[in-house]
């Protein structure tokens, strides 16, 4: 098998593995518990917090874990009682959900539009700002383009007025240099299944000072703020997965800018009708989103999926059904082409070969769906 | 396999396609298409076995997928 789906999710590490095994077979203990077992748990956790802090550029007592992005996403979001939201068009639904429900609570959004890159401008959310704002949540980089959006940018002029500023850096965090001060963030989102830890895992930073509150009732686990027993296993994992994904950014974002580089060069020699989605010039290194004209992206993921190889035709939480990304819609595509798009997303464990055999394998299913269809 | 319209495959000829051998040539090459392959002749075309076309389709049905 062939897997080129890392933005939806990714192997985990096998040294991160080894790790996080001994906290679900021998040091098992609820962190919570006083016994030595329990503290042994307690202190996992808290090192997972020091890495992942060191990891972002943050403080242990800004982090937070949950049990996702999703979850990550939505406590933040569902904090702001009244006034008024700004969100991009293009987030995550963990986001965008989040968004209707607030406005079902009579709480005003407005999303922002993105370029034909995907990239937000500042300009726009100058506009949007209103003396109510309570929140501005934008993406670090998008999961289905890898458009990566000029968030220290806006967190410097959103600062300076003091509205709180919310980044889903889900597919950010351990792929490109993430450091929550430069970007000028109150609230960051993460998850470890993303960057080779476990699934189960999410990550919130919340700037010290910031007022939160909980969205999960219980005992006082994570200073109160989050209840619900520690997932040991899954915390110790993301630990590990973000300090050995910071540790190799360097060279594993030259790979994988050289795999994206070689998979459109060698589609586009056979197939020079491709359109590439996204900003070329500023997207995560491991994406690539390509429209094929003439064959819908279904299709194409399809067949290679009985070749062994995994791509995706958007984002995964919306394949299986029928209706286009609605984010290639907002980037002016038509709804025709939006349903003939698939995402390439290479990982740290992919190789040149594997790229190859995907280039020769898309170009091979192309030519036959279209010959099919004569 | 349930048969549900008169259509042939255009390749080798074989009468009434099943319900999940159209479905299936909608799903991989496209909703519009007038002409089917047979189970066979498509796992021969796409260079893989049947075997694999038939965990597939049940794939598509779990996923409650309407062409099938």
């Amino acid at each position: 098998m062939i897997y080129a789906d890392n933005a939806a999710t990714t192997k985990i590490s096998d040294s991160v593995f080894k790790k996080m095994l001994l906290f679900l077979q021998e040091q098992y203990g609820n962190a919570s518990s006083q016994y030595s077992l329990g503290v042994k748990a307690k202190c996992a956790v808290e090192q997972a917090r020091q890495q992942v802090a060191v990891a972002i550029g943050a403080e242990p007592s800004e982090i937070m874990f949950t049990s996702g992005g999703s979850e990550s996403n939505s406590w933040v979001l569902s904090s702001v009682r009244n006034g008024h939201v700004i969100a991009s068009s293009i987030e995550h639904h963990s986001v965008l959900n989040s968004c209707y429900s607030l406005e079902r609570k009579g709480i005003d959004v407005t999303y922002l539009p993105v370029d034909s890159k995907g990239r937000v401008s500042l300009e726009s959310l100058k506009e949007a700002i209103r003396s109510d704002t309570k929140l501005v949540s934008i993406m670090l980089a998008n999961n289905e383009i890898g458009t990566i959006q000029p968030i220290a940018e806006i967190g410097e002029y959103l600062r300076e007025r003091s509205i709180l500023f919310h980044t889903d850096a889900v597919q950010a965090v351990g792929h490109i240099p993430v450091i929550v001060k430069e970007l000028g963030v109150d609230f960051l989102t993460a998850s470890s299944h993303k960057f080779n830890g476990a699934k189960g895992t999410g990550i919130l930073y919340k700037r010290n000072g910031i007022l939160l509150p909980p969205l999960i009732f219980g005992g006082a686990q994570e200073c109160g703020m989050r209840a619900g027993t520690e997932n040991v296993a899954g915390i110790v994992a993301a630990g590990y997965a973000i300090s050995e994904s910071v540790a190799d950014m360097t060279a594993i974002t030259n790979k994988l800018t050289a795999f994206v580089q070689a998979t459109i060069y060698g589609i586009r020699a056979k197939i020079p009708s491709i359109i590439v989605n996204g900003d070329e010039n500023n997207r995560l290194p491991g994406i690539v989103n390509i429209v094929f004209d003439g064959v819908t992206g279904d299709s194409l993921m399809h067949l290679l999926d009985l070749k062994g190889i995994c791509v995706s035709t958007s984002s995964a939480c919306v394949s299986g059904n029928d209706q286009p990304s609605h984010v290639l819609m907002v980037l002016g595509l038509t709804e025709e082409q939006a349903k003939s798009a698939i995402r390439i997303s290479y990982g740290r464990y992919n190789n040149m070969d594997e790229v190859e055999t995907i280039v020769a394998n898309i170009c091979d299913a192309y030519n036959k769906i279209l010959t099919a269809k004569l | 396999m349930k048969q549900i319209e008169s259509v042939d495959c255009f390749a080798c000829g074989k009468k009434q396609l099943s319900k999940d051998e159209i479905g299936l040539n909608k799903k991989m090459i496209g909703r519009e298409i007038k002409q089917f392959y047979c189970l066979a002749c498509f796992a021969e075309y796409f260079d893989v076995t049947a075997e694999e076309l038939l965990t597939k389709i049940e794939e598509f049905k779990e996923q409650g997928c309407v062409l099938f």
